[in-house]
Order: C-alpha cells, then sequence, then structure tokens
C-alpha cells in the first residue's frame, strides 16, 4: 500500500464455502493494492479454485477446521512471509476495503500493536434486533472476563503488527476465537485501539454469520478451554 | 461385604485414574478424587449415607450412593470431551503445517519470501513433497462455517 510506513501488509481472508462473495471481495483487496492470502478452510465448492485465480496465496485446509483456525493458518503464512503489518477480513462482503488505511493509521499513531474495528463507533447501523442484542451481550461478557474496553467484540476487521500477531496464542477454531483473541490481547499486554468501521450487511452476509444458538457454543467452548491445559 | 468390596475397587480404580489425569486435567482430577472418596465414605459406613440422604432429602443411603456414582460417571465423561479437544488440536496442528507447505504462491513471491520454518516442512526436506488430492472433502458439515 502506497504511503504506509508498512512495507509488508498481508490480508487473511479465512473462507469456508464463499464462492458467492470471494471474487469481489478479494479484487477489491488487490486493486487497494494489498497482499492477500485466502485460507479455504476445506471448502466443499469453488472457494479453491477461485481464491488461486485473484488472491497473492492460498492456504488450503484439508479438512474444514473453523474460522478460528483459518484465522491463526492465515496469520502463521503471514508471519513466515515477513509480514509486518497482518489484517483479517472476512470474505462474505461485509468489510470494506477502504477501512483497512485507517486501523492501520491508526496502529502508527497511537502506537498500537492492535487495531480493532468498530461498527458501533460509527453512524447507527440498520442491524436486525436480535444481533443487536447478542452483540451488545458479547460485549458486557468481553468487559466482564478481559477488562478490555469495547464496544464491539466480534467484528472480523482488525490490524495487527507483526509483534501483535506474534503474542497471540489462538487456540480455539471455532467461534470462540473472536473472544479468545481479545482474551489474548489482554493477557500480551500490548496496546490497542478501536477504530470506526462499516459493515455491509447484505442477506448473504447475514445468513453466513452467527446465530443465535451459536453464541450459546461460544460460551461452552471458551469454558472447555478454560478447563483443560 | 462382598458389594462393599466390588465398590471399593471400582472407587479405587476412579481414584487411580485421578491420580493419573491430574497432570493433564488438575480440575478434573481433584473433582473426581473428591467424589471417589464421598463414595468410599459411604460405601463403608451406610448408615451415615442414610442420615446424610435424610439431611439432603434424598431418603435412602443407598440412593445416596447410586447418585455419587452418577456424579463419577458424569465426570469420566467430562474428561473424555476434553480429551476429544485435545486430539481435535492436535489434527488442527497438523492440518495447518500440511496447508502451509502446501500453499499456492505466485512464482514471484514464493522465491523472493524468506526461508519456510514450520515443522512439517522441515520434516519433509529429505521426502517427496506431501500432494493433497483435489478430489471431494470428506468429514464436513453444514454448519461448520469458517
Amino acid at each position: 500500500m502506497r504511503n504506509s510506513p508498512f512495507s509488508s501488509i498481508w490480508v487473511v481472508c479465512p473462507a469456508y464455502n464463499e464462492s458467492t462473495a470471494i471474487v469481489s471481495v478479494i479484487t477489491r483487496l488487490r486493486q487497494a493494492g494489498y497482499d492477500v492470502v485466502v485460507v479455504d478452510d476445506g471448502s466443499a465448492d469453488e472457494t479453491r479454485q477461485l481464491a488461486t485465480a485473484s488472491a497473492t496465496a492460498v492456504v488450503s485446509h484439508p479438512i474444514n477446521l473453523g474460522q478460528g483456525a483459518a484465522l491463526k493458518t492465515g496469520i502463521d503464512f503471514a508471519l513466515e512471509q515477513g509480514a509486518d503489518a497482518i489484517v483479517t477480513f472476512d470474505t462474505d462482503g461485509q468489510h470494506r476495503a477502504s477501512d483497512i488505511p485507517r486501523l492501520l493509521e491508526a496502529l502508527v499513531s497511537n502506537q498500537a500493536d492492535f487495531a480493532l474495528g468498530s461498527r458501533f463507533l460509527t453512524e447507527p447501523l440498520s442491524m436486525p434486533r436480535m444481533r443487536r442484542i447478542l452483540l451488545w451481550g458479547a460485549t458486557l461478557f468481553t468487559v466482564a472476563t478481559t477488562g478490555l474496553r469495547l464496544t464491539d467484540t466480534h467484528n472480523g476487521l482488525r490490524a495487527m503488527t507483526r509483534r501483535g500477531a506474534q503474542a497471540l496464542r489462538l487456540r480455539q477454531n471455532r467461534m470462540a476465537h473472536a473472544s479468545e483473541l481479545l482474551a489474548e490481547i489482554a493477557r500480551s499486554g500490548l496496546r490497542y485501539v478501536e477504530v470506526p468501521v462499516t459493515i455491509d450487511y447484505t442477506e448473504y452476509s447475514l445468513a453466513k454469520g452467527q446465530r443465535t444458538g451459536d453464541f450459546v457454543m461460544i460460551l461452552l467452548d471458551l469454558l472447555a478451554g478454560k478447563l483443560y491445559r | 461385604m462382598i458389594a462393599q468390596i466390588v465398590l471399593s475397587l471400582l472407587l479405587g480404580i476412579v481414584l487411580l485414574y485421578a491420580w493419573a489425569q491430574y497432570r493433564r486435567s488438575p480440575i478434573v482430577a481433584v473433582l473426581a478424587c473428591v467424589v471417589s472418596l464421598m463414595g468410599f465414605y459411604f460405601v463403608w459406613l451406610p448408615s451415615h449415607a442414610t442420615r446424610v440422604a435424610e439431611f439432603v432429602g434424598i431418603g435412602r443411603g443407598a440412593d445416596l450412593v447410586l447418585y455419587v456414582w452418577a456424579c463419577i460417571s458424569l465426570i469420566v465423561l467430562l474428561n473424555l470431551h476434553l480429551k476429544l479437544r485435545t486430539q481435535h488440536e492436535l489434527l488442527t496442528q497438523l492440518a495447518r503445517s500440511i496447508a502451509l507447505a502446501n500453499a499456492a504462491l505466485p512464482e514471484d513471491a514464493s522465491s523472493s519470501s524468506p526461508p519456510r520454518t514450520s515443522a512439517f516442512t522441515e520434516a519433509q526436506t529429505s521426502q517427496p513433497r506431501y500432494q493433497l488430492a483435489d478430489g471431494p472433502r470428506s468429514g464436513q458439515t453444514a454448519d461448520q462455517r469458517a
């Protein structure tokens, strides 16, 4: 990316059966000048083939492991490639590539290692009521368990420095990874900042998103993670 | 007396299991220990069991012992679940290593990138490179979203 203090920026896109949206998402990121690694999480559709044609790199899980595992794989890959800034970006089309420069700028201007996107720092969103309640509950839970002062705890758009990425120990494969990532930020003691970003809710992204029952599984996963070393 | 000996043997096995598990999961081990020791106590002092059972509103001491045994079974089930999680973590590490070792990179990027350092890659240096099949994948469920 031009005018960035970072010499190597990699955008990590975890993808599972995202053939509908992946090409347009990657194209926008590539046009913005970013290196994109797509982590195909054992998709059964054409995701991997489509990603191979448009992304900088594609890493394919031989079996479906979950979004948390895909993110971790993508971050590991970016670190291996020498990235000094890593951005995580959902492939269902809900994020905007134009928000990334603001995240990266926030890392530099705040001397932070994590810049976390927040949909609630922008203008009021037209969001389904149930989703708003669930996200509010998740935010309360995160504040109570990690002490981080955040407004949006389940936003897939984040940027981190190399040091930040190396400090993360991610073990949650599935949906609990977002909470675990925040817990890891708290544990690392590194500086974080929230940055307003825009989420584009489409019928497709809502269908791919989390459901009410998923939050029960997230709590169970987090509990099980605490019980075992 | 026979029943007490048999039950004591079984409870002893649970204690051994708890001791063996302590390093892997102290919480599960301590819980199993406490519950099995309670089992010992009530098996050998059934009159106490009856008194405690009456106190907590169960009625018969034998029923209380049965409930304690059910608790032990549930704890073992929980431990099995946690073990499965551990196995899954190992599977994840293996799958990640395979994925990173087989990353599809454009030629220019792969030539300029630093040497790969994943454990799997290092293990593969003197062996033929693992090649994934392109056919349909198995083991996927519809709700396993990335």
